[in-house]
């Protein structure tokens, strides 16, 4: 009898085995594919965005006079929202919950480098802690991002169902993620040799924890979905006419090609 | 187009009821747009009409307020010689409501 | 008065609920075929439209870098729900800065972008239709491209350049605004906004002379097409025209000619205004503007000032250089152009004039920043001249100033309500509406500093203000130009120690 069931088992282990094995490739097809769509979608809107002219001086003013003026206008933008902040009560909220978005998001980012490096840099080491925190507000600051959506009749009119996805896909991601990390735990070791097997070019088994694997797949989806969405304002708020162009246009005449 | 009857005859006029051609204005138009806003027209708002149209004739274009506000002083005093009183004499303004009876096209512009 | 509720007076601002379609009935008066033909737009609308609706619109995403990013990146945060003077007045959503340019976003969607094809209504992505185009009639008729939106907009989206873009494609394919057009047509036909021709104009200039004659016993002169002069003034047509647009022009002439220049106006560029840039069409743009730089060729000017108008001065200041220079022919040691308001200063701080404040001491000032000037330009050498140096002024020629509160003006200035090609009187409402914003503010520095001067740079503002002051209970003279002050206070005659 027992020689039965060993053999049942070993059955299952190697229908399981072929399972895997099959599964693995098709995330690590997809985890490239999603990479590849993700590098050139937005290298495309790079490209797109450059090769578009801007014909005419148009910054709002008061702007700096200086290229280096620029950068020091476009640094609050990026790092602290400046211009939300001229707003009223509405923006205060939205600026919390963007803002701490945006850092834990950053934080929670820095985090994951330890399953993208071999050894793991010290910089990386540093932001193990402070990535455990900023994952645990992740999902409150998009909570808040989500539910003043709901409370304010001027959002609720604006709103498009893609302002949803992309707030429910990502809220979704770092609930998967925190599962991971308290209750639905993977065996890290298998986590890390899969991602570094990727990077390597000599793709391994993926990590035999469902959660993991739905971690993964959204993440992907966010990839994917990133280059065609509005999402983009990532690389706009660099490039936005408004706000990096220099308020020089009689110092310097501002010529583009289809408009002299 | 819309356009406005008088003794007969048909007049092509614009959105807001300035005749599209001033040189078929009649004076008996003036009267027929005042009485369609009950109002009534004296030597004062004769005056004011005529000047416009003189002025027009020989400019293409209405003059400014000022040119026809003094040009009242002259005439009944600098009492009578402001922007008020031709608001009094046309309430809707002399743009919209004088240009239009004297058969001128609107002013516009930045004004 | 008004068929419409006038906004009451209390001195606060405050964010109305969403009233889907509130001012969906005001349009634009269109302009007829005749019209349309003049200024080289299709005469109406064909069977075809929405085949040129679409390559217009093509050829935009890929002239225009800032309507491209745009459409893509706004992330809909609501930040400028509430900051549009249209919106906040009239509670329309279609005047909330996002949803008014929704309206061209969609269409992008549909047409332009992979989502959109691929997943229609679930990527919010629309067909055209007819009553499309009658939303964009509408809505991009009741945005004054001031700019507000975009001061506060993370990624600075620019609403006004959403609506020149959409003025553009609806001119294409034959549908134009009979207000704006009318203009476009006269400033290039005869040379100016009105209409006014040169003998038109010369009458006006020596009836202006008269009057400050009449009332200064000094005989200023105010030429027109002298060559040889020094300085040519280019200044918005309302100047020669209407009140109180008229009494800066004689502050304009008062400063040259206490400070002995020779200047000149120019019959041929009467006009510092240029509609071209309210429906979004660089080529109207760009011939408007060049019968400037022709004037200041013709009559070999060595420097270029503006008068007190707003936009003339965004496309004069932050577009002349690209459409017609560079100026190597005008002095280099002068802005080109240079705003009048910078330059009378420097006179007053040269002490080359003289200004006496107990001449404006019946009046208590306060200043509306436009939005042009505001968001758009700048006087001076230094970013935000265009606040202090007017403010500097005003408070060189008068005794009582005052600001508005301070969200109010600078870069967060209200719009007039009746800017950006929308100072038309079948937008009656709209204007006097979008005006609520400035008038509550202004309300309040009334009550507590008794202001009844309200000091100005540009001329739409100047006729708004006129216009819609009565609907709120105040007297159309409150409304003036900034060298109106400047004309009452400035001493003529000898100069003193010279």
């Amino acid at each position: 009898m027992w020689a039965i069931s060993i053999l049942k088992h070993q059955s299952d282990e190697i229908k399981k085995g072929a399972f895997m094995n099959g599964l693995s490739s098709v995330f690590n097809l997809l985890a490239y594919i999603a990479a590849a769509v993700f590098v050139l979608g937005f290298l495309n809107k790079v490209v797109l965005y450059f090769k578009t002219p801007s014909p005419l001086k148009i910054p709002t003013t008061p702007a700096p006079k200086t290229s280096m003026g620029v950068v020091v206008r476009l640094i609050p933008e990026v790092l602290f929202f400046r211009s939300l902040l001229k707003g009223g009560a509405a923006e205060k909220i939205l600026w919390l919950g963007g803002w701490v978005f945006h850092v834990s998001f950053l934080l929670i980012i820095l985090r994951h480098l330890r399953f993208f490096t071999y050894p793991v840099p010290g910089f990386v080491m540093s932001f193990q802690q402070i990535g455990i925190w900023a994952g645990l507000v992740f999902p409150l600051a998009l909570l808040i991002l989500i539910v003043r959506r709901f409370l304010n009749d001027r959002l609720v009119t604006i709103t498009l169902f893609a302002d949803y996805f992309v707030l429910g896909l990502i809220i979704t991601i770092g609930l998967t993620g925190l599962l991971l990390k308290y209750f639905a735990r993977t065996n890290l070791v298998d986590v890390k040799a899969f991602i570094l097997g990727l990077l390597t070019l000599s793709p391994v088994q993926i990590p035999d924890s469902p959660m993991f694997l739905i971690h993964f797949s959204l993440v992907l989806i966010l990839l994917v979905y990133f280059p065609f969405s509005k999402l983009m304002h990532a690389w706009g708020i660099l490039i936005s006419p408004t706000r990096a162009q220099v308020d020089n246009p009689q110092e310097v005449r501002h010529v583009t090609p289809w408009a002299q | 187009m819309p356009t406005m009857e008088f003794e007969g005859k048909t007049y092509e006029v614009d959105e807001e009821g300035y005749l599209m051609d001033w040189s078929l204005w009649a004076e008996g138009i003036a009267g027929e747009m005042a009485k369609q806003d009950s109002l009534e027209l004296t030597d004062a708002h004769w005056d004011v009409i005529r000047f416009l149209r003189e002025y027009f004739e020989k400019y293409q274009i209405a003059p400014m307020i000022k040119i026809l506000t003094k040009e009242l002083a002259k005439k009944y005093g600098k009492e009578k010689g402001n922007t008020k009183y031709l608001y009094e004499l046309y309430p809707a303004g002399p743009a919209k409501q004088a240009c239009r009876y004297a058969g001128l096209p609107k002013p516009t512009g930045c004004v | 008065m008004a068929d419409f509720k006038v906004p009451e007076l209390t001195g606060e601002i405050i964010t109305p609920k969403v009233t889907l379609g509130a001012t969906s009935g005001i349009k634009p008066f269109p302009a007829n075929e005749e019209l349309m033909g003049k200024v080289g737009f299709p005469a109406k609308k064909s069977a075809d439209w929405k085949v040129k609706f679409l390559a217009k619109m093509g050829e935009i995403l890929k002239k225009y870098k800032s309507v491209r990013v745009f459409l893509d990146i706004c992330v809909r945060c609501g930040a400028c729900t509430d900051k549009c003077h249209y919106y906040l007045s009239t509670g329309d959503p279609r005047n909330m800065p996002v949803y008014r340019q929704e309206l061209m976003r969609s269409v992008y969607r549909k047409y332009f972008t992979t989502s959109g094809k691929l997943f229609g209504n679930l990527a919010a992505a629309r067909e055209l239709s007819d009553e499309l185009l009658e939303e964009w009639i509408t809505y991009f008729y009741q945005c004054s491209e001031c700019r507000r939106c975009s001061v506060f907009c993370p990624y600075g989206i620019d609403t006004a350049e959403i609506t020149m873009a959409a003025r553009e494609i609806l001119d294409s394919i034959g549908i134009g605004s009979k207000y704006n057009l009318a203009i476009i047509n006269k400033a290039e036909t005869i040379g100016n906004n009105l209409g006014m021709g040169g003998p038109a104009l010369r009458n006006t200039l020596d009836f202006v002379e008269e009057e400050i004659q009449e009332k200064t016993g000094v005989d200023v002169k105010l030429p027109l097409d002298v060559e040889g002069a020094d300085i040519l003034l280019v200044t918005p047509s309302a100047d020669f025209f209407a009140e109180p647009h008229i009494f800066s022009l004689e502050g304009y002439a008062k400063v040259f000619h206490q400070a002995g220049v020779s200047w000149t106006l120019s019959s041929h560029a009467s006009e510092g205004g240029n509609f071209g840039m309210f429906i979004g069409n660089y080529d109207h743009m760009k011939t408007i503007n060049g019968r400037i730089w022709k004037a200041a060729r013709d009559l070999k000017v060595k420097r270029v000032i503006a008068g007190e108008c707003g936009h003339a001065w965004r496309v004069l200041y932050s577009f002349s250089n690209t459409l017609h220079g560079p100026f190597d022919f005008l002095d280099p040691n002068y802005r080109v152009p240079q705003h009048i308001c910078d330059y009378t200063l420097d006179l007053v701080k040269k002490g080359a004039i003289k200004l006496d404040k107990a001449a404006n001491d019946d009046f208590s000032v306060t200043f509306h920043d436009s939005c042009n000037v505001a968001r758009a330009s700048r006087i001076g050498n230094e970013p935000g001249g265009q606040f202090t140096i007017p403010r500097e002024l005003i408070n060189a020629a008068c005794n009582k100033f005052v600001d508005m509160a301070e969200e109010t003006i600078g870069e967060r200035t209200f719009c007039c309500g009746g800017g950006g090609g929308v100072l038309t009187d079948e937008l009656i409402e709209v204007r006097v509406k979008g005006a609520m914003p400035r008038m509550q503010a202004l309300k309040r520095v009334k009550d507590s500093n008794g202001v009844n001067f309200f000091a100005l740079i540009c001329a739409i503002c100047k006729a708004q203000f006129t216009k819609i002051f009565p609907y709120y209970g105040i007297e159309m003279e409150e409304v003036g130009g900034i060298h109106q002050l400047v004309g009452n206070a400035i001493v003529l005659g000898a100069k003193e120690g010279v």
